[in-house]
C-alpha cells in the first residue's frame, strides 16, 4: 500500500491545522491575493490593450502567439530570481516577476480575440460607415469578450497558483507557510497547498461568473472557451 | 493522398519513439529506485546536513574523509534546520549529521538554559542523545552561536551594545530563519531573558537576514558568529550575549549509535580526525571561500581535506 | 590535542566575483564542472524522465479515450484538476507518500505532462478528416489499419505540439523541484538566493541555463517533426 495511515493522518492533520489557524491562513491568503491581484493588473494592463491594437490591424501575430508558448517555458523562479537581483527583496520585484509571467496569455488570447471577430460583422460594420475605432469598440471587442476573458482567467490562476514561490523572495503569502515547513510542520504546508488550490479556483470561478455578465446578450449561449492556445498551438 | 513511404517511415518513426520512450522510462524507474534494504551485514552511511554553507563544508568534510579511507557513504545534503534533521534521524532517513551540541541541549530537548562552559554543554548533550540511541563524536575546537546583529548605524541611533539594551527601541522587528522563533537559543530566549516584550518576529524562509537589514525590513535580525559579513570591517554591529542565550555551539557529529558500533574505531577515528582541526581560522576561512569567493563546497572541503592529508 | 590545521588557499574569487558585479563570465568558467554542468545534466535526467514516462502513459490512455468517447471527459477532468494544483504545492502534497525522493519529483512530473499530452494526442487523433477516414473505409481498411495508416500520422504533428509544450513545462516545473531534492538547475538558484547576499551571476546563469535548455528541446522537436511529416502545414 502505497498510503499507510501515517501519510493519511498527516491529510487529516493539515485539516486540523485549517481549524485551528484560521487567522494565519486568512491573512495569508489577503496577501496572496493582494500580490497576484497587482501583478494581474499590470499584466492586464499592457498586455489588453496590446493584444487588442494588434489584433485589430492584424499585426505582429507571431509576437502575440509567441508569448504565450515563451511565457509557459519562462521557469518562475527563473523570473522571481531575476528580478529580486535588480528590484530587492519584498513586493515589488514579485509583482513584477508574476506580471511578466502573466502577461504572455493575455496578450495571445487578446490578439486573438479581436483577430478572430467575426469577418462578416466586421465587413458589415465597415459598409455601414464605422470607423476603426467604432468597429473596435461595438464589434470586435464584444464579440471577443469570452476569449478575452479566457486568457485573464488562465492568466490569473497562473498567477495564484505561481504566487507561492515568491515567498522564497519575500513575497509573502500562503508560500511563506509552504517553503516553511520546519516552523509549521507538514500539517500546516499541505493545509496551505490546499489552500491554493482553492484560492485557484475560487478566482477561476469568480472571473468565469464576471465574463458571464460581461459578454454580449446574444452570445451568451455559444460557449467559446474552450482554452484555444492548445488548438493554436497544435500547428 | 500519403505518400506510402513517408507513410511507413511516420509509423516506423512512432514505434521507435515509443519504444525509446518506454525503454526510457523502464531505465530511468530501475535506477532511480532507491535500493531499498540492501540486506548487507552493516547499515550505509548516510550523512546529511542542514540548510546554510557551513553545513554544506562541514558535511562534505566528513563525507570525503570518510570515502577517503573506504567507507561507503550516501549524502543528503540540504535537509532543513534542525527540526527536520531530527524527523529525518528518526525516521532512518539519515544516520549522521553535524549538529550543534548547545541546539543540542536548548532545542532538541528543550533546555530553558545553557550548561556554563563548551565542555558541560558537550557532555549533557551527549548524555541526553545517548538516552535517545545517539552518540555524539569529538567536537570541534570552533563553536558557532546565534548572534543578533543590527546595522552600524542601527546600533549608534539607539546606543545598543547588548541584547538587552533592545528594550530601548520599544517595538521592532526582528528576523531570523524560521525555526529561530520557538528556539530557547534564539527569539524565545531573547525575548524571555532580556524582557524584549515588544518584539516580533519576523520569519526569512529563503531571503538572507544581511539582505533583510539592509532593506530595513528589520531592525535586527539573527545570524551566526561565523558569517563572513560579520569578519573585519564588517557593516553590523553584533550584541553581546552576557545571559548567554545562545550557549556554546561547538559542531558534535550525531551518529546512530548501531552504526558507530557495526563500523567500529576506524570509523570514528576518521570522523574524529576531522572534527579534531576545525578550529575557529579554519572554519571561517572555509565559509569565506564559499559564500565570499562562491567556491563549491565540496572543493573547498576537499582542498582542506587534501592539505591535512586526511585525502 | 592534535598542532594547527593547514588552511589552504582555497582560490580568491575575482574581484568581480566578491563584488557581485553583474555576470562573472570567469566564475561561469570556473565552476561549469562542478556546478552548472552537474545540474544541467540533472535537470536534462529530470525532464527527460518525465517527459519519456508521461508519454508512455498518455499514448495508450489517448488511444483508449479515442476508441471509447464516454472516457474522454472523465480523463479530461482529472486533468484539469491535476494542472490546477500548484508546482510547489504538488511536490510537498506527495511527501507524506513517497517521501523525499526522486520518486516525488517524478510523479508530480509525470502527472503534469500527462495532463498536457492526453488531450493534444486525443485532438490529433481525432483530426483525420471524416472523407478521409471514410475513404480509408471504403478501400476495405480495418479500424486497425485506420488507426496505423491515416489516424496516426495525420496526428504526428498535434502530437509533437504536445511535447513541446509539455517538454518546455517539465524544464520550467523542473527548476521548482529544487525546494524538495537538492538536484537540478533550480537548486544552485535557491542556494544563490539565499546567501548573504544574492549572488547574481549563479542566478542568472542557472536562469540563463533554464530557458536555453527549454528552447533547445523545442528547436529539437520542430526539426523531428519536419522529419516526420513533411507535408505538415508550417507552425503560424
Amino acid at each position: 500500500m502505497i498510503a499507510d495511515t501515517a501519510s493519511l493522518h498527516t491529510f487529516v492533520q493539515a485539516f486540523h491545522f485549517i481549524a485551528d489557524n484560521p487567522g494565519v491562513l486568512l491573512s495569508k491568503t489577503g496577501d496572496q491575493l493582494e500580490l497576484s491581484g497587482a501583478a494581474l493588473g499590470i499584466a492586464a494592463g499592457i498586455a489588453l490593450p496590446l493584444g487588442v491594437i494588434l489584433g485589430h490591424f492584424h499585426r505582429f501575430s507571431g509576437l502575440a502567439i509567441g508569448a504565450s508558448i515563451f511565457g509557459r517555458g519562462l521557469p518562475s523562479l527563473v523570473l522571481i530570481g531575476a528580478f529580486l537581483t535588480v528590484l530587492g527583496i519584498g513586493f515589488v520585484n514579485n509583482m513584477v516577476a508574476l506580471a511578466v509571467l502573466g502577461t504572455g496569455p493575455i496578450l495571445t488570447t487578446a490578439y486573438e480575440a479581436v483577430d478572430r471577430a467575426d469577418g462578416d460583422a466586421v465587413e458589415a460594420a465597415r459598409g455601414m460607415g464605422m470607423t476603426g475605432a467604432q468597429i473596435l469598440r461595438r464589434i470586435e471587442l464584444p464579440l471577443g469578450v469570452p476569449l478575452l476573458f479566457t486568457g485573464i482567467r488562465i492568466s490569473a490562476v497562473t498567477i495564484v497558483a505561481t504566487a507561492p514561490i515568491a515567498a522564497i523572495a519575500g513575497g509573502g503569502g500562503l508560500g511563506d507557510i509552504i517553503v516553511n515547513q520546519a516552523s509549521y510542520r507538514l500539517s500546516g504546508v499541505i493545509a496551505a497547498s490546499l489552500c491554493v488550490m482553492v484560492l485557484s479556483a475560487a478566482v477561476y470561478s469568480a472571473l468565469y461568473a464576471l465574463q458571464g455578465t460581461l459578454t454580449p446578450r446574444g452570445l451568451r449561449r455559444t460557449t467559446l472557451d474552450q482554452a484555444p492556445l492548445s488548438r493554436k498551438e497544435q500547428q | 493522398m500519403i505518400r506510402k513511404h513517408t507513410r511507413r517511415a511516420a509509423k516506423a518513426a512512432f514505434a521507435i519513439s515509443l519504444g525509446v520512450a518506454i525503454v526510457i522510462g523502464l531505465f530511468a524507474a530501475a535506477f532511480t529506485h532507491p535500493a531499498h534494504a540492501q540486506t548487507t551485514k552493516a547499515p550505509t552511511i548516510i550523512v546529511g546536513t542542514k540548510n546554510f554553507p557551513e553545513e554544506f563544508v562541514l558535511g562534505q568534510l566528513y563525507k570525503q574523509a570518510l570515502q577517503a579511507k573506504g567507507f561507503k557513504v550516501s549524502y543528503k545534503e540540504n535537509i532543513g534546520s534542525t527540526e527536520l534533521m531530527t524527523t529525518a534521524l528518526q525516521s532512518g532517513k539519515i544516520n549522521f549529521y553535524p549538529e550543534y551540541t548547545g541546539v543540542i541541549v536548548q532545542d532538541v530537548f528543550h533546555h530553558a538554559n545553557s550548561p556554563k562552559t563548551a565542555g558541560a554543554t558537550f557532555r549533557l548533550a551527549a548524555r541526553l542523545e545517548k538516552a535517545k540511541g545517539y552518540s555524539l563524536l569529538r567536537p570541534t575546537p570552533f563553536y558557532d552561536t546565534d548572534v543578533v546583529a543590527v546595522t552600524n548605524a542601527t546600533a549608534k541611533k539607539y546606543g545598543l551594545k547588548s541584547i538587552g539594551d533592545l528594550k530601548k527601541v520599544g517595538a521592532f522587528k526582528l528576523g531570523g530563519f524560521p525555526e529561530c522563533k520557538t528556539r530557547n537559543t534564539c527569539f524565545v530566549g531573547y525575548t524571555r531573558q532580556y524582557g524584549l516584550t515588544k518584539a516580533s518576529f519576523l520569519p526569512l524562509a529563503g531571503i538572507s537576514a544581511y539582505a533583510a537589514l539592509d532593506a530595513g525590513k528589520v531592525l535586527a535580525a539573527d545570524v551566526f558568529s561565523t558569517d563572513p559579513p560579520l569578519g573585519k570591517n564588517s557593516k553590523y554591529t553584533v550584541l553581546k550575549d552576557p545571559k548567554h542565550v545562545t550557549g556554546f555551539q561547538n559542531v558534535a557529529p550525531i551518529a546512530k549509535t548501531t552504526l558507530v558500533k557495526a563500523y567500529g574505531k576506524r570509523f570514528v577515528a576518521t570522523v574524529n580526525s576531522v572534527s579534531r582541526l576545525l578550529t575557529l581560522n579554519a572554519i571561517v576561512a572555509m565559509n569565506k571561500a564559499v559564500e565570499v569567493d562562491k567556491q563549491s563546497a565540496a572543493k573547498v572541503a576537499s582542498a582542506f581535506l587534501e592539505a591535512n592529508h586526511l585525502k | 590535542m592534535g598542532g594547527k590545521p593547514v588552511i589552504p588557499n582555497f582560490g580568491k574569487g575575482s574581484s568581480c566575483v566578491t563584488g557581485d558585479h553583474f555576470f562573472c563570465w570567469d566564475w561561469v568558467h570556473q565552476h561549469w564542472n562542478d556546478t552548472l554542468g552537474p545540474a544541467l545534466w540533472q535537470h536534462v535526467e529530470l525532464t527527460a524522465i518525465a517527459v519519456a514516462i508521461g508519454f508512455a502513459l498518455a499514448f495508450p490512455l489517448a488511444l483508449l479515450a479515442h476508441r471509447f468517447r464516454p472516457l474522454e471527459q472523465p480523463i479530461g477532468v482529472v486533468s484539469a484538476l491535476v494542472y490546477t494544483i500548484p508546482s510547489l504545492a504538488a511536490f510537498q502534497l506527495l511527501v507524506p507518500f513517497t517521501g523525499i525522493t526522486w520518486t516525488t519529483v517524478e510523479i508530480a512530473l509525470v502527472a503534469y505532462t500527462l495532463v498536457i499530452l492526453f488531450p493534444n494526442i486525443v485532438t490529433g487523433l481525432r483530426s483525420a478528416p471524416e472523407e478521409v477516414i471514410e475513404a480509408a473505409r471504403g478501400m476495405g481498411l480495418t479500424r486497425r489499419q485506420v488507426l496505423t495508416r491515416v489516424e496516426l500520422p495525420l496526428a504526428v504533428p498535434a502530437i509533437i505540439a504536445g511535447l513541446r509544450i509539455a517538454v518546455v513545462s517539465t524544464v520550467a516545473i523542473g527548476t521548482i523541484a529544487a525546494t524538495l531534492l537538492p538536484k537540478g538547475l533550480g537548486y544552485p538558484m535557491l542556494l544563490a538566493l539565499k546567501e548573504p547576499t544574492p549572488f547574481k551571476t549563479e542566478i542568472y546563469s542557472t536562469g540563463i541555463l533554464a530557458v536555453a535548455l527549454a528552447l533547445a528541446c523545442d528547436a529539437a522537436l520542430v526539426i523531428l517533426r519536419r522529419a516526420l511529416v513533411p507535408w505538415a502545414r508550417r507552425s503560424a
